[in-house]
């Protein structure tokens, strides 16, 4: 049962701050960002290619959250807000041909096989009967921090009551006085840095590699849609339904259907058993779980 | 004289708002209805629940004597009652006669289409034909291969009003046809419809546009506050003492009254 | 070289196919399908499983078909209530689910290493002759399937098609149920894709759950894009380009000496930096859709 928790917990944290920053991006760009995963792949590996060459890991991934925040702002600029102006449908796919871009780049460069951090191997630590990796705890943790400060400056800071106020009315936000472009940067650099740091944590567990991004497009999408698109913090909640989904569907001893005493549904159905749950999302709840007024469905 | 439209109890609520309360009226063949009222008083909700884009809550809308209420929108259409919008948008990849000729049938015909039928081409001669006419009738010749998107305001309604008609409709519900159209466009839309009206054409309009209305309309339904205040001719309609209040606030007896 | 040539022009044909159901789809009803692949994944293995199961190619040709156009009928439902953008990540999830299923269920679909010594088209010809063969039956049935797409497009079943697109609100307002027109367009653009994707199986004698990757969904909507939304030229224009671009990349990977991964980067890379171009210059395509006025 503990294993269970943790386990999910793991999973959730792996997909949080992800999601988050996709929601967060999603409820003021108004169209799905295909190449936000992206951010995550490549901030991992860059993350993973400054710890392997001697930064301490702390500040590798401080780095890597800095620079993909930036990219997020650069590609805003100088693609999406072009591409917006055609319509959102425009945007997505262009965030494809960027994704594929981004895609390419990092397999040129760093090739296929998978890069890890030059960490020392340690022992897991065991709690009761149940195991969890170092990483996995630490990555946890610092998921758990950072959504602590997030829902502090969405909740507490004028910056982020003015993020709340332009994703629900753009146009009215900016005549009641909101610099709607500088808020727009920041959440494009708090997207990107949040992706780019839950990449590198999960390249802990996972190493960095170039499928990163495309293995978690639909989980965060999933995630995202949830918890609703433009409610960050019900991204993170989504995370969590999505990891509760996939521990579950490995866990669950269907033995009894076959007549026997073990029966597991094979590990590879981890993924279509959240993407059922995010069909079924949309099909029930097109506004998410949690139904705000923020309506585009 | 039976009825071609008749709405009876008509109610619909949105949240604590009551935006219709009970309506009642009726529409008869060869007619025209103005449907009056101050901004607020639910004349966009009446003609949406009745075309079926807005779910209404309690009531019956009768079409010679078929009962519209709980249809989808496109399925009233082919019942025979068609309506516009205020702000008619048009597609822009679409000219102007491509979009009266997908006006012209409610039947898609994929088959057709694909196999070009006999069926099929003898519908596309017959929307053509149709097409044509309206193309004249109301004033689009000169921009039958522009695309749709790029016609003015008033060339757009006029293009919405000539769809509505590709289906040979018995009543056709026309919302603020007049919005921002140009004076000597309105004149000729009022001799179109009323042209449309001598050969058989039932219309309801939505409108603002006193003017309008008494040029045109037979008869006029006043609401306020989501109930009908008022039914009468154009000409009663300034001495009516309910229309007044609708419109100019309680205590009122006479304009004149009001000014001083 | 010739062979080669023929080769890709064979590919570019099939993808053309591919590309112009999802052109249906996209491109004259406005559905973002970002599963499109499902459908030709179907009609790949459903080659595959008859094979293996002894049937002939055209019954595991039809089969393909009607599985792939009850697919489309559920998907079609799926959009119902949904916005363009969250409908085309359900797609995506459906085709992803799809996927999953032939990649785990080894009994039936081979699994990871998927179903190969698939007969060819013209398997009792020699060697040269079945390939040119299939080369020119592809090009027959691509300019076939070029112009039935070009009278619907015209057809009264076009224009609504292309009405529903842009004025949904009008189209219901104007007698259309949208549902069932959506449907007909989904479950049309699923049997060419499902055919589509049944000849690719064929002629690379094949058929692994890797032809259901979403990349492979990317790379056919980055046809329609680059060629042309709307238009059945510039769709087959973007499919015969990017294919060319594709194939050509490892080719060359011997000439300019490099190495297989870089050679794949660069193929994807390539697409993608295409894509992008024509997006930001030209987002109608090289060959956009254009008004068609009547006589």
């Amino acid at each position: 049962m503990l294993q269970f928790l943790l386990d999910t917990l793991a999973r959730t944290a792996d997909l949080a701050l992800i999601a988050l920053g996709l929601s967060l991006v999603y409820g003021l760009a108004k169209f799905p960002n295909v190449a936000h995963v992206q951010y995550a792949m490549l901030g991992a590996f860059v993350a993973v290619a400054l710890q392997r060459s001697g930064c301490p890991l702390p500040l590798a991934m401080v780095a890597s959250c800095l620079a993909m925040g930036c990219l997020a702002v650069l590609l805003h600029i100088g693609v999406f807000r072009r591409l917006l102006r055609s319509g959102p449908a425009i945007a997505m796919i262009g965030s494809l041909a960027l994704s594929m871009i981004i895609g390419a780049l990092v397999l040129g460069f760093a090739g296929s096989s998978p890069l890890s951090y030059r960490l020392p191997i340690e022992a897991p630590l065991s709690l009761g009967e149940a195991m969890l990796a170092r990483s996995q705890l630490l990555s946890m943790l610092t998921t758990l921090v950072l959504l602590v400060l997030f829902a502090i400056v969405l909740f507490k800071t004028r910056l982020g009551r003015s993020m709340r106020a332009l994703a629900c009315n753009a146009p009215l936000a900016a005549a009641a006085g909101l610099n709607a472009d500088g808020i727009t940067y920041w959440v494009n650099f708090m997207s990107g840095a949040l992706a780019g740091l839950g990449g590198s944590l999960l390249a802990m567990n996972t190493s960095a590699y170039t499928n990163l991004g495309s293995d978690l497009l639909l989980p965060i999408f999933a995630a995202a849609i949830l918890g609703g698109l433009g409610n960050p913090l019900g991204a993170v909640l989504g995370a969590l339904l999505i990891a509760l989904t996939e521990t579950l569907v490995t866990n669950l001893n269907i033995g009894w259907l076959y007549g026997q005493a073990m029966a597991f549904i094979p590990v590879g159905y981890i993924g279509a058993a959240s993407f059922l749950m995010l069909l079924l999302a949309l099909i029930f709840r097109p506004y998410g779980l949690f139904d705000r007024e923020v309506r585009r469905v | 004289m039976n009825a071609l439209l008749k709405v009876t109890g008509m109610a619909k609520a949105y949240g604590g708002n009551q935006v219709l309360a009970s309506v009642d009226f009726e529409v008869r063949p060869g007619e025209i209805i103005g449907v009056i009222g101050p901004n607020g008083s639910g004349k966009s909700t009446l003609l949406n629940a009745i075309s079926g884009f807005t779910p209404i809550d309690r009531g019956e809308v009768l079409l010679q004597g078929r009962p519209l209420q709980g249809m989808p929108a496109h399925r009233i259409v082919e019942q025979g009652l068609a309506r516009t919008f205020q702000l008619p948008s048009m597609p822009d990849k679409m000219t102007v006669m491509e979009v009266l000729l997908a006006a012209s049938t409610t039947a898609h015909g994929f088959w057709g289409s694909l196999l070009g039928s006999r069926a099929n081409r003898e519908a596309e001669r017959a929307g053509r034909a149709r097409a044509e006419q309206l193309l004249d009738e109301l004033l689009l010749r000169k921009v039958r291969d522009n695309a749709a998107a790029a016609l003015s305001g008033g060339q757009k309604k006029l293009l919405s009003v000539a769809c509505a008609l590709m289906g040979k409709p018995q009543l056709l519900m026309l919302d603020e046809p007049t919005a921002g159209v140009h004076p000597n466009l309105r004149r000729d839309m009022i001799q179109t419809l009323q042209h449309l009206n001598r050969q058989g054409l039932a219309l309801m309009i939505v409108e603002h546009d006193m003017h309008f209305i008494r040029d045109l309309c037979h008869r006029c339904i006043v609401l306020d506050r989501g109930q009908i205040v008022a039914v009468c001719t154009p000409a009663e309609l300034s001495s009516n003492e309910q229309v007044l209040e609708a419109y100019l606030g309680r205590g009122t007896r006479h304009p004149k009254e009001a000014i001083a | 070289m010739f062979e080669f040539c023929l080769h890709v022009l064979t590919l570019a044909c099939i993808y053309g196919l591919i590309a112009l159901a999802l052109n249906l789809q996209a491109g004259y009803t406005g559905l973002l399908n970002f599963g499109h692949i499902a459908f030709v994944g179907i009609g790949a293995y459903a080659v595959g499983i008859g094979h293996l199961a002894g049937w002939a190619l055209l019954p595991s040709l039809i089969a393909g078909v009607l599985a792939a156009m009850a697919l489309a009928w559920l998907v079609a439902r799926l959009g119902r209530n949904l916005a363009s953008d969250y409908w085309g990540i359900a797609t995506l999830a459906v085709a992803e689910i799809v996927r999953i299923i032939a990649l785990n269920q080894d009994s039936l679909t081979g699994g990871a290493q998927g179903i190969s010594a698939l007969p060819g088209l013209f398997a009792g010809a020699s060697n040269a002759h079945q390939n040119l063969y299939t080369t020119l039956l592809l090009m027959v049935l691509t300019a076939l399937f070029a112009v039935l797409s070009v009278r619907l497009a015209n057809s009264r079943f076009g224009r609504a098609l292309r009405l529903l697109r842009e004025q949904p609100q009008l189209a219901s307002c104007l007698g259309y149920d949208l549902l069932q027109l959506k449907s007909r367009a989904l479950m049309a653009s699923a049997a060419l894709a499902a055919l589509g994707g049944a000849l690719l199986a064929s002629y690379t004698s094949y058929v692994s759950a890797d032809y259901l990757l979403a990349a492979q969904t990317f790379l056919v909507w980055s046809m329609v894009m680059i060629g042309g939304l709307g238009s059945v030229r510039g769709v087959l224009l973007g499919a015969l380009l990017v294919q060319c671009a594709y194939s050509f990349v490892p080719f060359a990977k011997d000439y300019l000496n490099i190495g297989s991964d870089v050679a794949g980067a660069l193929r994807i890379g390539l697409v993608g930096v295409i894509l992008l171009v024509c997006l930001l210059w030209r987002s109608g395509g090289l060959l956009p859709e254009r008004l068609r006025v009547m006589p």
